[in-house]
């Protein structure tokens, strides 16, 4: 452990930390007008102190020995998502936390480490070129199990976050030309069935978003409130604590999906430009550690992990303007919450394992 | 422990493409953000400030409005409105179901209106009021009112009570006319005047209408940051814009002679019209229209059916009689016939016609007002007398066409551009308007009865007044006027006065001895024995003046005035100024179906002469120089009254 603290890559780490730190300025200023006590922002250096206390220690133990319990964390998190279905209470209505005394926390958040785990386990062992319909079923199987329980809580957001990994799988694990082909048109043939089994509100939200005057007041306020906030932040933005759609509440779901609107609206393009720099800079230096990597499973990892940063990054950011439909999709290291918060440090704490461990013979 | 393989190629290449995707995305990010925070940004800055800041007007003070020595028409009481509050109200009625059933149940037995009419008042005010500003429901509050509100300020928070200035005319119908009042800006007016807003209070006539820029001023207001809620959070201070208090005016009027004149009318019962003007400058001193409505009731907002009662009054108080009245000028007309005779030399100051009471013209018998006849008279005696004979003659030498010309020159049928609304241009007739309005002859006939004044033509008192001061100072004529000064308030708090110069409208070419033997004429007719206007005369004051009497209807033989009823009887017409040389004073009265003129419209001149000259009658004894201190004087701010627990 000693001999390996000098490969580990403080640029990448300190980025991380930086991200959550502007987080935390974030929910401090997006909250301290209507909750002067606080709560949420002291409770968010507590999820980020609990985020670094986890990546140390999935840094602790070598990948390969997390990809040998993989089946059973994999195992665990389905066992919950099949008790939430079961006996879970409806919050918001959907069935997606777990209530143990006082605390409550999304299994599906932990859910995506795991099925990255078993994913880059399962590429790890698979050593050819192009998948073969058998290996490519067995992966779309490890994907496909938490979406459709999550699909049934009925969380249409963070089953799409799954997404990603489904593109991982085809596009690195390598599919020829004629899977493509099939894959197209049995998309054709779900897409009509698939809308249909849509919940309303969904559909709602698909169709404000081709067309957000629909409905000003009602979900397309949020777009629209989220757009008057970046906009009105202008190139320097208004100053820190200054955000008025943010401090008066008139922009929704501030300290959480909308953080990003706060940001905009307080420091202006500046610093939009600059937390996407940061975000940009995290995810080119993972995928140069995916490349360095010490072997197959260790690329497909860092891959499956930078998939899921890259892909809430880009659908949290582009529905803040309005360029995607608003989806319940937290920002990374930077929107308020606890399991979400966790999930992304263990992502860093995965990344920069592979990465301290990129020599062969160390 | 399985090591990197074959495939390494493979797998960097697509993490390379992969990384440039990306890459590409964060740019079209970067890009769509640029869009909305650098290119777009002053419009969502705009709908941002319009999201948390509510405007809350600080209306400006109206100017004050005065006499031309000080003293004050109109000022600004302080009274109370009650205003809702929909940002409040809303959510109290989500609460409460009946809370709505309730507030207006509660208003209505406290305001005394009746439901219907409140719930009018909340649908104009949808109609009008942004939702998220306080709309007026019910204003000049009595001070139980005030309380009874207050006493229910936690059943009913949406209600407020807020300090308004109310427009107050503290001497009620006095200059009603020269005044105007106010009304709620209309549908039109709001698509004219852009800088103002659906419920404002604007100018609708007279002084009110014509200088409603100089008096309204600028609103100011204060920006308060409010929550979504609707709940109020603080003032955002440097948005806050300061009232300018509007422009105080002078009028040209002199109060009493306003006052007397109006008090005249009132006192005799008389429907007319009086003019003082100042011949020397164009100002007017003095102008009635009697009966004249209150512009008090009038200059309110939820008052619908005043306007109703104003307009049905069988008096038509509502008509400015000096500048709309048109009526007949009757023998007030010969001063125009001598002044076009003598210029146009179809007479001479010596040449006499004999008057025998009636005389043929072209084929017709005129007669004159007197049976037994005047004799020989000459133009100055014609005058004195008013013998029609010798303007019959006159007329007839001239003809129609030079009658209008001088008309014309001396401003009948002309509008004088008074800085009053709805003046009128009366008619003069001549061969031309024969032919293309009534698509006729002209009678040479009817020339010679227009020749004292009757027939088509027609005149308002104010042009009467115009051609009389256009004798009276030799033939300019002045656009007249009944502003004097406008005073604006200056960034340092200072007054500058801005005055109204005399503006001359045109100058008419008379000969000295023209117009000198017409003046001459009137004098006589008011300070010689025998002339018809001996009822004006002041010893020691050369008053000259013409009488004039215009028959209703037809009248068939001499009949008496008194004799007939009110709608029948003549018209009493005087025309005057004084002193003779160097004329300082135009006096024109006229009392519609007054009876006589020597008789009914001489005496209230002659009145006016005597508090101008005699008395000097003014109240510049307060110094009324200095408009601020007047201002501290008339409008103490009201405090609102300590609030019952």
């Amino acid at each position: 452990m000693r001999r390996l603290f000098p490969n580990l890559d403080l640029n990448f780490l300190g980025t991380a930390i930086v991200i959550a730190a502007i987080g935390c300025l974030l929910i401090y200023s997006a909250t301290y007008f209507t909750d002067p006590s606080l709560k949420l922002f002291k409770r968010q250096i507590i999820w980020v102190l609990i985020g670094i206390t986890l990546m140390t220690l999935f840094l602790a133990f070598d990948y390969h020995s997390l990809f040998d319990v993989a089946p059973i964390l994999y195992g665990v998190g389905i066992a919950f998502l099949a008790y939430l279905l079961i006996f879970g209470r409806l919050t918001a209505n959907v069935k997606s936390w777990i209530h143990i005394g006082g605390f409550q926390f999304q299994p599906s958040e932990f859910m995506k480490i795991f099925t990255a785990l078993m994913l880059a386990r399962f590429f790890d062992s698979n050593d050819r070129a192009y998948l073969n319909v058998r290996s490519f079923i067995v992966a779309m199987a490890i994907i496909g199990a938490p979406v459709f329980l999550i699909l049934m809580q009925p969380d249409f957001g963070t089953a799409a976050t799954f997404f990603p990994l489904v593109a991982v799988a085809m596009f690195f694990g390598g599919i020829r030309a004629r899977v493509w082909i099939i894959m197209i048109v049995a998309v054709a043939i779900m897409l009509p069935i698939g809308w249909n089994q849509l919940k309303p509100y969904q559909k709602e939200r698909i169709k404000i978003f081709l067309n957000p005057e629909r409905d000003p007041l009602g979900t397309g306020y949020q777009v629209t409130q989220a757009k008057i906030a970046i906009g009105s932040g202008g190139i320097h933005g208004k100053g820190f604590k200054q955000g008025t759609q943010a401090k008066l509440a008139f922009l929704p779901a501030r300290h959480t999906d909308f953080i990003f609107a706060v940001l905009g609206e307080e420091w202006g393009f500046i610093g939009v430009v600059i937390v996407l720099s940061l975000f940009l800079f995290l995810v080119v230096q993972a995928l140069t550690f995916a490349k360095h990597a010490r072997d197959r499973g260790g690329t497909f990892l860092i891959i499956c992990l930078v998939s899921f940063i890259i892909f809430h990054v880009f659908i949290n950011v582009a529905m803040q303007i309005g360029v995607l439909p608003t989806t319940g999709i937290p920002l990374p290291l930077i929107s308020y919450g606890g399991s979400s918060t966790m999930m992304f440090f263990i992502a860093i704490g995965l990344i920069l394992n592979v990465d301290m461990r990129r020599f062969v013979n160390q | 422990m399985r090591v990197y393989r074959d495939d390494q190629k493979f797998l960097s290449f697509r993490i390379n493409a992969v990384l440039w995707g990306i890459v590409a995305v964060f740019v079209f990010l970067a890009g769509s953000f640029w869009v909305v925070q650098g290119v777009q940004a002053e419009k969502y800055r705009g709908l941002s400030e319009a999201n948390a800041l509510r405007e809350i007007v600080i209306p400006a003070k109206r100017g004050l409005i005065m006499d031309r020595y000080g003293k004050v028409l109109a000022d600004n009481q302080p009274a109370y409105s009650v205003t809702i509050d929909r940002v409040l109200l809303k959510p109290l009625v989500k609460a409460d179901p009946q809370h709505r059933v309730k507030l207006i149940t509660f208003l209505s037995g406290t305001l005394a209106i009746t439901p219907e009419e409140i719930e009018a008042r909340f649908e104009k005010a949808r109609k009008e009021v942004s939702p998220t500003k306080p709309f007026e429901i019910a204003e000049d509050l009595s001070m139980s009112q005030v309380a009874a509100i207050q006493a229910q300020s936690v059943a009913f928070p949406e209600l407020d009570v807020v300090p308004v200035q109310r427009r107050n005319y503290p001497y009620g119908t006095m200059a009603a006319h020269v005044m105007g009042f106010l009304g709620e800006i209309s549908e039109r007016e709001l698509r004219q005047r852009k800088e103002l807003r659906q419920g404002d209070l604007v100018g609708k006539r007279g002084v009110e209408l014509m200088y409603d820029q100089y008096l309204r001023g600028r609103n100011g207001g204060e920006y308060w940051e409010y929550d979504a809620d609707g709940r109020r959070l603080s003032e955002y201070a440097p948005a806050r814009k300061q009232p300018v208090p509007g422009d105080n005016i002078y009028l040209t009027l002199d109060f009493e002679l306003q006052r007397r004149a109006e008090q005249f009318f009132v006192e005799n019962e008389m429907v007319g019209s009086a003019i003082a003007l100042d011949p020397r400058n164009g100002e007017v001193l003095a102008m009635v229209s009697s009966p004249a409505y209150n512009p008090n009731v009038y200059s309110k907002r939820f008052s619908p059916d005043v306007y109703k009662i104003i307009q049905s009054n069988p008096f038509k108080i509502e008509l400015n009689r000096a500048i709309q009245g048109l009526y007949s000028p009757g023998s007030v007309f010969k001063i125009v016939m001598a002044t076009a005779g003598l210029s146009d030399n179809a007479i001479g100051t010596s040449t006499n016609f004999s008057c025998g009471g009636s005389a043929v013209f072209f084929g017709r018998r005129f007669r004159c007002w007197r049976r037994e006849g005047h004799g020989s008279v000459d133009v100055e005696d014609a005058m004195k007398v008013s013998c029609d004979i010798f303007f019959y003659n006159t007329g007839a030498r001239l003809g129609v066409d030079k009658i209008a010309h001088y008309a014309h020159l001396l401003t009948f049928g002309e509008i004088s551009h008074i800085d009053l609304d709805g003046e009128r241009a009366g008619l003069v007739p001549s061969t031309e308007w024969a032919r293309n309005k009534q698509h006729r002859k002209w009678y040479p006939s009817e020339t010679i009865s227009g020749s004292i004044g009757q027939g088509p033509l027609i005149v308002t008192p104010l042009q009467v007044a115009n051609m009389t001061a256009a004798i009276a100072n030799g033939g300019t004529v002045y656009q007249p006027h009944v502003v004097r000064y406008v005073d604006r308030v200056q960034k340092d708090g200072e007054y500058k006065r801005f005055r109204v110069p005399p503006r001359v409208l045109h100058q008419v070419k008379l000969s000295p001895p023209a117009v000198n033997a017409v003046r001459r004429g009137l004098w006589k007719v008011v300070n010689e024995d025998g002339g018809t206007g001996g009822n004006a005369r002041v010893p020691g004051l050369d008053i000259s003046g013409k009488t004039g009497t215009v028959q209703v209807i037809a009248q068939h033989g001499w009949v008496k005035a008194e004799g007939l009823p009110f709608k029948y009887r003549d018209h009493a017409w005087f025309a005057s100024f004084a002193p003779l040389e160097r004329p300082e004073l135009v006096v024109v009265v006229f009392v519609e179906h007054g009876g006589h003129g020597g008789s009914d419209a001489a005496p209230l001149a002659k009145l006016l002469y005597e508090s101008r000259f005699r008395e000097k009658v003014t109240n510049a004894n307060i110094d009324l120089s200095n408009p601020e201190t007047l201002e501290q004087i008339r409008e103490g701010e009201l405090p609102l009254p300590p609030s019952t627990p």
